[in-house]
């Protein structure tokens, strides 16, 4: 899998590794700003009242 | 490529005309292939069970890290804004309880402040401040004549408001601060493990804590053992004394 994506990115190892930097913060940063957030609720770990269903 | 024409340069004779047939790999390769492609299927299965294992890293990181940052730098916000209504002195009726209602001290948990906000929902306590209750037993506010001011916060991330509140033990002080006024409240009573289905906890007079009477109490919930929300650790403190606030905003002897 990594290794088809780095066969199909363009120019040499230096311009490989330096869209790989930017493909890998591109996927951090979607992680953090969107599925996170939207996984978080889904999970029990900061449900911190007591009302019964948790919020 | 070599297989191939080696294996072409075999039926050139027969048939001169005729372009040769796509020939058979030898039995060999065709094992050699199959095997390739497990190879492969379990390359990329151990590729995907490296992804996962990042990316839960990453939440990690984002739970307990990424959501501080962001709620405290939320929370400070609003905070300051809360002050600087406070400061400006307008009306007395138009209040703008929006940001915030005041701010609670907890000197044996933190040095720092914790806003409090209305509502208990993600919405509040996730801008890295504690929320006093609206559902399911509505909360009292600290200058009603009796009744019960209850307030969540987050234990971990989010702020983590309420992270070290086993640190606090009965006897010490919870002080609220509002734009005119320093509610001093003593802890009594403390509940390090209930169920979170346990609402009696926010009742007006909560008999959990060993309260038969109507007073002025206040309760303070978040979730425990630290990083899960299996139960609910509850802290219940009963109102001291006020104090006016001066012009200098001079803390009560229990913040000095």
């Amino acid at each position: 899998m990594y290794g088809w994506i780095w066969r199909h990115l363009p120019g040499n190892t230096w311009v490989r590794a330096l869209c790989s930097l930017v493909l890998v913060l591109a996927v951090v940063f979607l992680l953090f700003q969107y599925v996170f957030p939207w996984a978080e609720p889904l999970l029990p770990f900061n449900d911190v009242t007591v009302d019964g269903g948790g919020s | 490529m070599s297989e191939r024409d080696h294996g072409g340069a075999g039926q050139r004779g027969a048939s001169a005309t005729e372009p040769p047939p796509d020939p058979q790999p030898p039995a060999r390769n065709r094992t050699g292939t199959r095997r390739r492609r497990i190879s492969a299927a379990i390359g990329v299965f151990g590729e995907l069970l490296i992804t996962a294992g990042l990316v839960l890293a990453l939440f990690v990181a984002y739970s307990l890290w990424w959501t501080n940052v962001l709620a405290d730098r939320d929370s400070k916000r609003a905070g300051d804004r809360v002050r600087q209504s406070w400061l400006e002195d307008r009306s007395p009726g138009s209040l703008d309880t929006k940001d915030g209602i005041g701010f609670l001290h907890v000197p044996s948990m933190s040095k720092s402040d914790v806003l409090v906000m209305k509502g208990t929902d993600a919405e509040e306590l996730n801008k890295g401040a504690a929320g006093y209750y609206t559902k399911p037993v509505k909360s009292a506010m600290p200058q009603d004549q009796s009744g019960n001011f209850s307030l969540a916060a987050h234990r971990d991330g989010h702020g983590a408001k309420f992270h070290k509140i086993d640190k606090i033990g009965k006897g010490d002080a919870i002080v609220f601060e509002t734009k005119n006024t320093w509610f001093v409240y003593k802890v009594f009573s403390i509940l390090p493990r209930t169920s979170k289905y346990n609402v009696d906890v926010l009742d007006p007079v909560p008999k959990e804590s060993g309260k038969k009477e109507e007073g002025r109490y206040i309760t303070l919930t978040t979730c425990t053992p630290v990083f899960t929300s299996t139960y609910r650790y509850v802290v219940w403190g009963e109102l001291e004394r006020t104090e006016d606030v001066d012009p200098e905003r001079t803390p009560p002897k229990e913040l000095r």
